[in-house]
């Protein structure tokens, strides 16, 4: 039996599951404390169909790394599926909010519209620190939590590469 | 008539699904082509689609598609009598126009003086004001500061739409709430308007409420003959961008479609007008009507009006290029329902992001009724460089709610991956009860945000949490049983026992407590 943990809503929600190989195909998958018999069968590599007793559900995976966007019709199910022994040796208590310095990186690659914040002028979260202009609009990048800013890096037309640092807020 | 040669080779001045639409039709009608391409889009799909293809430079548009000289240079070297310009990028350039005809080529659109006479709004919404079409209040001419955009707003009443004199498809548009907003949108709307128009003069209007943005097609041709072609209804805008688009529109009843149309025609003769066209049109809750704007060149929704048409409305623009006459406004006939929705690379979980990446798996939706205009394929990478817009899924059925039930199932089959796209997104608004009523308007998108991003239906989760977990323990054991191949030649052919038992070996080669 493999036991794995999903975390969904970005790590708030946890589920864990167990699966068995029964037969060649078939998996028997424990989820909130039921046996779900699945055939499960992969004509190719991004897709799953499922057939549950005479229900029939294609499942798609877009996999990185640990993180997986299962769809399911036209809903998108974001989460991270990971080993449930290695969740347990990794797992470290994580603080509910962000906690010390917080980076404020570039989604993607753009160019800087205007920097809203100086260093040490005191932000809220969810206040506009720096506006960077990608695919001709204009993306506002806010701050992650109350505090400072301890650092910018960036000033308005400059061009900048996706995950770039731009500032940081302590 | 028209002294008009037959086109024989015509050259697609833009990329991505619209350049692939394009050269579709001209393959139909035999019509050889050319394609242009930036560096990021040596592997694009409209390459492929055309006949030849001419790099034109790097990949920032600003040094390739939209540098006429080097898309002159293109059509030149190829040979090609036409240029079709596509939607965005120098499709409304009157110089651009002129100087595809002074070059002896024939631009596939309308004359340059229709252009320059919709292109600056201002200068537009004064001469459909002479013309008598009805227009919504705001300033006269582009406005020179925020001084006095804060004057003339005090004047026609809060809340305004800041907009671009040179503008189009929301790029430069701010609705601006109270004088407070007015300096930070004011800066913003005009450094995107430099940026996307180059011409950075902005003008402000009323912002009405409860409004529906409604659009006529409208066709014209050389000898000035013109005809209305439907309406679309593009009320589900995010951020002033279109996301939703149908035909017929709920709010329109024959009498109203008829003034309409009429109103636009006249809109489109007061600029002497040839070639396809779209007047956008304000319906206000009293069902008054107000000019906003002419779209001098095709729009990004027009397969909305072709599947209520059943035409094709590149192919009328080619003809009408070579000097065909247009068909007569009797004998359109417009039937069912067609809605279309625009799947774009964006992260609505982060805000729209754009998303872009290598997309690496990819299904497209089929059956009746549907059609994808798509211009990526499964390998592609969607750059950074261009708008996100990937494909538009659109849906025919007779009726309006067979036609969203249509799409909804489209969207269903429609898989992405590698880049996060706005699929879930569109389904929950097609689903969502104000559209399936039909009673919704511009601010349906912000109104509903919270409803249109939501979490994934419980009775998908579960069969999303079974596939996540039977994915996972097939990958472990692939991975097992590849691991104990490679180490299997030494141990040989005995050792192959079970593949539990090679998992096992496995996961105690890692370190693990199998």
């Amino acid at each position: 039996m493999s036991e794995y943990v999903a975390l969904l809503d970005g790590g708030r929600r946890e589920e864990p599951l167990g699966v068995r190989e029964t037969a060649p195909g078939v998996y028997a998958v424990t989820l909130r404390g039921e046996v779900h018999v699945v055939d499960g069968y992969a004509p190719d590599a991004a897709t799953l169909s499922l057939l549950l007793d005479t229900a029939s559900r294609a499942a798609t995976l877009d996999r990185r790394g640990a993180s997986v966007r299962v769809r399911v019709g036209s809903a998108v199910l974001p989460l991270e599926i990971l080993d449930a022994r290695r969740l347990r040796t990794r797992r470290a208590p994580r603080p509910a909010r962000p906690e010390g310095r917080v980076a404020v990186t570039a989604p993607l690659p753009g160019r800087i519209a205007r920097v809203l914040a100086r260093v040490g002028e005191a932000v809220s979260a969810g206040q506009a620190l720096v506006v960077l202009e990608a695919l001709q609009m204009e993306n506002e990048l806010r701050s992650p939590k109350d505090g400072t800013v301890v650092e910018l890096h960036v000033q308005e037309g400059q061009s900048v590469e996706g995950n770039a640092r731009l500032c940081a807020v302590e | 008539m028209s002294p008009k040669k037959p086109i024989q080779k015509l050259l697609v001045a833009n990329r991505g699904e619209i350049a692939v639409r394009v050269l579709r039709t001209c393959r139909e009608m035999g019509i050889a082509t050319v394609a242009i391409y930036s560096d990021a889009d040596r592997g694009a799909l409209h390459v492929r689609s055309a006949d030849e293809a001419v790099h034109i430079g790097p990949s920032p548009a600003r040094e390739s598609y939209l540098v006429a000289q080097r898309i002159l240079d293109a059509a030149r070297r190829t040979g090609a009598d036409a240029i079709h310009p596509g939607y965005g990028f120098l499709s409304e350039r009157a110089d651009f126009a002129r100087a595809v005809e002074a070059a002896g080529i024939t631009f596939v659109g309308p004359r340059p003086e229709s252009i320059d006479a919709m292109g600056v709004k201002t200068a537009a919404r004064a001469r459909m004001a002479a013309a008598g079409v009805p227009t919504v209040p705001g300033s006269a001419a582009p406005v020179a500061d925020e001084a006095e955009a804060r004057a003339v707003a005090d004047r026609i009443g809060w809340p305004v739409m800041i907009k671009a004199a040179a503008g189009g498809g929301g790029k430069g548009m701010k609705r601006c709430e109270r004088p407070g907003d007015l300096p930070a949108l004011w800066q913003s709307a005009r450094r995107e308007a430099a940026s996307a128009f180059g011409d950075d003069r902005l003008y402000l209007e009323k912002a009405l409420d409860q409004a529906r943005h409604v659009e006529i097609q409208i066709f014209a041709d050389e000898d000035g003959n013109t005809i209305w072609l439907g309406e679309r209804e593009c009320s589900v805008q995010r951020r002033h961008q279109k996301v939703i688009e149908e035909s017929p529109s709920c709010v329109v009843d024959d009498r109203l479609r008829e003034g309409m149309g009429e109103v636009a025609v006249r809109a489109a003769r007061a600029v002497g007008y040839r070639g396809a066209g779209t007047v956008e049109l304000l319906v206000d809750a009293s069902r008054g009507f107000y000019f906003l704007e002419m779209n001098t060149r095709l729009q990004v929704e027009h397969p909305v009006t072709e599947l209520t048409t059943g035409l094709d409305l590149v192919r009328m623009q080619l003809e009408v290029a070579q000097g065909a006459q247009i068909p007569s406004q009797d004998q359109i006939v417009r039937r069912g329902h067609a809605i279309e929705a625009r799947v774009y690379a964006e992260d609505p979980a982060r805000g729209f992001l754009p998303s872009p990446g290598k997309i690496t798996y990819l299904r497209v939706p089929g059956g009746p009724g549907v059609r994808d205009d798509s211009g990526i394929y499964e390998g592609w990478i969607v750059s950074p460089f261009y708008d996100p817009l990937l494909s538009k899924v659109v849906a025919w059925a007779p009726t309006r709610t067979q036609a969203i039930e249509r799409l909804l199932r489209a969207l269903g089959e429609y898989v992405v991956h590698g880049v996060a796209t706005n699929v879930p997104y569109l389904a929950a608004a097609l689903d969502h009860p104000a559209f399936r009523s039909g009673e919704y308007d511009t601010s349906f998108c912000a109104r509903y945000a919270q409803e249109l991003v939501r979490p994934a239906d419980p009775r998908l989760e579960e069969a999303a949490l079974l596939a996540a977990a039977i994915d996972a323990h097939r990958r472990e054991r692939e991975k097992a049983e590849a691991l104990a191949a490679r180490g299997g030649l030494e141990r040989g052919p005995s050792s192959s026992t079970s593949a539990w038992a090679r998992l096992g070996r496995a996961r105690a080669l890692r370190g693990g407590d199998a």
